[in-house]
Formats: C-alpha cells, sequence, structure tokens
C-alpha cells in the first residue's frame, strides 16, 4: 500500500512540475507575441491592459473564444498564447486527479475510486457545464 | 511609446505579484490573501480582476511547490482527495456566489469579508510548527472507514512518524467552507484548510500543510474556469502576477530555509495586519458606513495593525520563549 503512494506521489510531482514549465513558456511567449506585435486578437495594448470594468472594450476572459485557440496559436496570436498557458495551469489539477483515480482503481480501493470520481465530476461540471451555461446567459 | 508604457506597467506588476509570493510563502498564507490587498490598494486594479489573477496565481504556486512536497512523500495524496469533495463544492457555490455579488454591485462585502479572513488567518499561522507531535487519540469509525492512517519521515526528528486521523466528517465540513471562500475570494484558503485537517481531524501539522497545498490547485481550478466564463480573469494581470507570484513563492521558500531567528517572520506578520485592516477599512468605506480618506485610513491601519500584531507576539512568542526556559 505506501509502495502505490509512494509511486502515486512520484508521478504527481513531475506532472505537475513539467505543467507548470509548459504553462510558463506559453505565458511569458504570449507576453513577448503581444509586446511585439502591439496587441492580440484584435485589441490594441491600451485595451488590453485596461482595468475598466465597465468598457465593453477591455479585454477579458468571456471575450476570447476558446475554440479560436488552435488558429490563434498558430498566427502567433499572443493572446491565445497566454489563453493556452492560462488553460494549461487550470488543467495542471485534473490531470493529477486522473492519475490518483487510476492508482485507486489499480490498488482495488473502490472507496477512493468513487470519492475521487465525484472529485473528478465537479471539476467536470465546473469547467465543461456551469462556465459555458454562465457564459451563454450573459 | 504605447509599447513601452504596458511593458513597464507589466513590470511594475509582476515586482508585486514578488513581494505578494514572498510574504506569502514565508508566512505560510500563500500568495492569493497578500496579491488581492496589493492589486487593489496599491494598483487600484478593481477586486474582480484581483480575485481572478490570484486564483491563477494560487494554481500556479500550488502546483509548483506541490512537487517539492509531494517528492518527501509527506503529503496524503487518499486523504487530500477525499477532502476535495467538499472543497470543489464549496468552490462551485463561491464562485457562483461571487456572479451575484458583482451583478448587485456588493463588492464591499469581499473587501470587508477579505479583511476579516486575513486577520484571523494570522492567529492559527503564528501557532503553526508549535506542537510537532499530535495528540494520541482512539481512532473513531471514520478512521477506518476512510483509511486515514499514514506514515512519513520527519527528517528534523530523524523518524518515521505514523498518524491515524479522525472525524472525517468535521474535516469535510470545514473544507466545504475552505472551498467557498476561494471562490469568492479567489485565495487558496490554506489557513483554513490546515485548521480543518489538523484541528478536526487531528493530523500531523507537516501532512496538514502539504496536504493543504496539494489540495488547493483542485480547488481553485474549480473556481477559475467559472471564472473565466464570467469574464473576471484580465490576460494582461493573470500572465504578470502568474509570473510574479511564482518567482516570489520560489524567492520566499528559500528565505524560509535561511532564517533561522523565528522573530524575522514577525515582520512579515505585521506587513500582512496591516494589509487585513486595510481592506476592511476598504469594505467599510465602499460600503458607505464610514468616510474616509485615504491618508486617514492609512494611520488608523498601521494603529489598529500596531496593536494588534504586538498584543498577538506577546500572547505567542514571548509565551513559547517562557516555556522554553521552564
Amino acid at each position: 500500500m505506501d509502495k502505490d503512494n509512494e509511486d502515486l506521489t512520484k508521478v504527481i510531482s513531475i506532472t505537475l512540475r513539467a505543467a507548470v514549465v509548459v504553462s510558463m513558456f506559453f505565458i511569458v511567449s504570449g507576453v513577448v507575441l503581444m509586446m511585439i506585435k502591439g496587441g492580440g486578437d484584435g485589441y490594441t495594448l491600451a485595451q488590453i491592459s485596461s482595468y475598466n470594468t465597465t468598457s465593453p472594450t477591455t479585454l477579458r476572459s468571456n471575450l476570447v473564444p476558446l475554440s479560436n485557440m488552435p488558429s490563434g496559436i498558430v498566427n502567433l496570436d499572443g493572446i491565445y498564447f497566454i489563453s493556452l498557458g492560462l488553460w494549461v495551469l487550470i488543467f495542471t489539477p485534473v490531470i493529477v486527479l486522473i492519475s490518483a483515480v487510476i492508482d485507486f482503481v489499480v490498488s482495488k480501493n473502490y472507496l477512493y475510486v468513487l470519492l475521487s470520481a465525484i472529485v473528478l465530476t465537479n471539476l467536470t461540471v465546473a469547467i465543461f457545464y456551469i462556465g459555458p451555461y454562465l457564459h451563454l446567459a450573459s | 511609446m504605447t509599447e513601452v508604457m504596458t511593458l513597464l506597467k507589466f513590470i511594475e506588476i509582476v515586482a508585486g505579484g514578488i513581494i505578494a509570493g514572498i510574504i506569502g510563502s514565508v508566512t505560510g498564507l500563500g500568495g492569493g490573501s497578500v496579491l488581492v490587498p496589493i492589486l487593489t490598494l496599491f494598483y487600484g486594479v478593481p477586486i474582480i480582476f484581483a480575485t481572478g489573477a490570484s486564483l491563477i496565481s494560487t494554481i500556479a504556486t500550488s502546483a509548483g511547490s506541490a512537487g517539492t512536497y509531494t517528492k518527501k512523500k509527506i503529503a496524503n495524496v487518499k486523504i487530500g482527495v477525499g477532502l476535495e469533495v467538499a472543497t470543489t463544492l464549496g468552490a462551485i457555490v463561491g464562485s457562483l456566489t461571487v456572479t451575484v455579488v458583482y451583478k448587485y454591485s456588493l463588492e464591499w462585502v469581499l473587501y470587508l469579508l477579505f479583511g476579516i479572513v486575513i486577520l484571523t488567518s494570522i492567529v492559527p499561522t503564528v501557532n503553526r510548527g508549535k506542537y510537532e507531535g499530535t495528540k494520541v487519540v482512539k481512532p473513531d469509525f471514520t478512521s477506518r472507514i476512510f483509511q486515514l492512517q499514514g506514515k512519513y519521515y520527519d527528517q528534523n526528528q530523524k523518524k518515521s512518524v505514523e498518524y491515524i486521523g479522525i472525524r472525517w466528517w468535521l474535516g469535510e465540513i470545514i473544507m466545504f467552507f475552505a472551498g467557498m471562500l476561494s471562490g469568492l475570494l479567489g485565495i487558496g484558503s490554506g489557513a483554513l484548510k490546515v485548521l480543518g485537517m489538523d484541528w478536526a481531524m487531528n493530523l500531523p501539522m507537516k501532512v496538514t500543510t502539504t496536504t493543504s497545498n496539494f489540495m488547493i490547485g483542485i480547488t481553485a481550478a474549480t473556481s477559475s474556469s467559472i471564472y473565466w466564463y464570467n469574464g473576471f480573469i484580465q490576460f494582461y494581470l493573470a500572465a504578470a502576477t502568474a509570473i510574479g507570484v511564482l518567482i516570489g513563492a520560489i524567492i520566499g521558500s528559500k528565505i524560509l530555509l535561511k532564517i533561522s531567528n523565528k522573530d524575522v517572520r514577525w515582520v512579515f506578520f505585521a506587513i500582512l495586519s496591516y494589509l487585513g485592516v486595510e481592506m476592511a477599512l476598504e469594505g467599510l468605506r465602499k460600503g458607505t458606513f464610514i468616510s474616509l480618506s485615504g491618508l486617514d485610513r492609512f494611520y488608523i491601519a498601521i494603529a489598529i495593525s500596531g496593536i494588534l500584531i504586538v498584543s498577538l507576539y506577546v500572547i505567542f512568542r514571548i509565551g513559547e520563549k517562557n516555556g522554553q526556559r521552564q
């Protein structure tokens, strides 16, 4: 049992570190691209760096469609590089959870398979249902 | 010209993030609790964007430091995952509540709540690490069902420590509120997580802090996806703070290793209590309960936090020193 736990923590620690490095790579290159090109996704640097919450031209997360991500990355658009970096971060804990679920299945610990499945459901519901629903409602 | 200005502004935020990361890591409260006050009070960032940026940096630091912790095999993944059932639910409730708060322009509630959370977190954080071993307790029925036992190797004591957790249900209840606060304020609410595991479940402090660090990322990921679709995340800010806080947290953990005199940490606690009082006062001002100029607010915050931190120092630190002498 303890042996399993050791392997699991090792995998988790490597995954977490790798994900942080990848995400920081995309965020930093996104910032560089944004500065060089003087903006991104059709927004000027002034709009990107604005804190005005009431102005419709302030660039905030709900204005960037995730479906445009692949083309944005191909076009070397800084905003989509930053978006990808941020989403890699958001997904990091999900990867950790999935590796934990696999470990619980392998060690036939069904109570914890169930508990981690509930956590995964909460996360999935938040990411794929509640968020997009709010987006449509607003 | 705008390029240069935007770049300078970016570097300025990264610097703020580094400071937040250092204070957060040295005090053990996490970068988010320091980042939001710094951004709102000194950079004039609306709290909505500050909490969004803070959530992102919370995931970054949690993932960055969980790597070092789990490598030492102290964090208990099983207990962490079990408690995440409650924190993720709480995070959903918290971040949905936030959408209502902004819809009705009740931002002052968040400022006030933030101030209260920082100030009440200081006490358990100051106390942290005081008791190395846990009380020996009789395992209850949840210890067996939820397999709350474990062991780790303690490098200071140079021996393997075995432990048994109890009251899983009470841990879950506290974790729900920890998750809710995380969703409301964009912080990791590590102090409340530690309280849930240390006080309620009787787990050793080392296991509590490392497991909480591992859990914070999952809680913050739940909230940040809801924040994302609501447009609470401002890219420019989130990018700068994620970089800054991560650098700050790395520097902070290095400083922490070098601090042999515990009194140094009190300087950071003093800064923290000042930020807490400032946030609470700002909340009262925004809610038009009091009217204060910025300078008055500064003096009052200095005075209140000064009294607070001196009395805490007298109670805890002096008591601790007397205890050592006896």
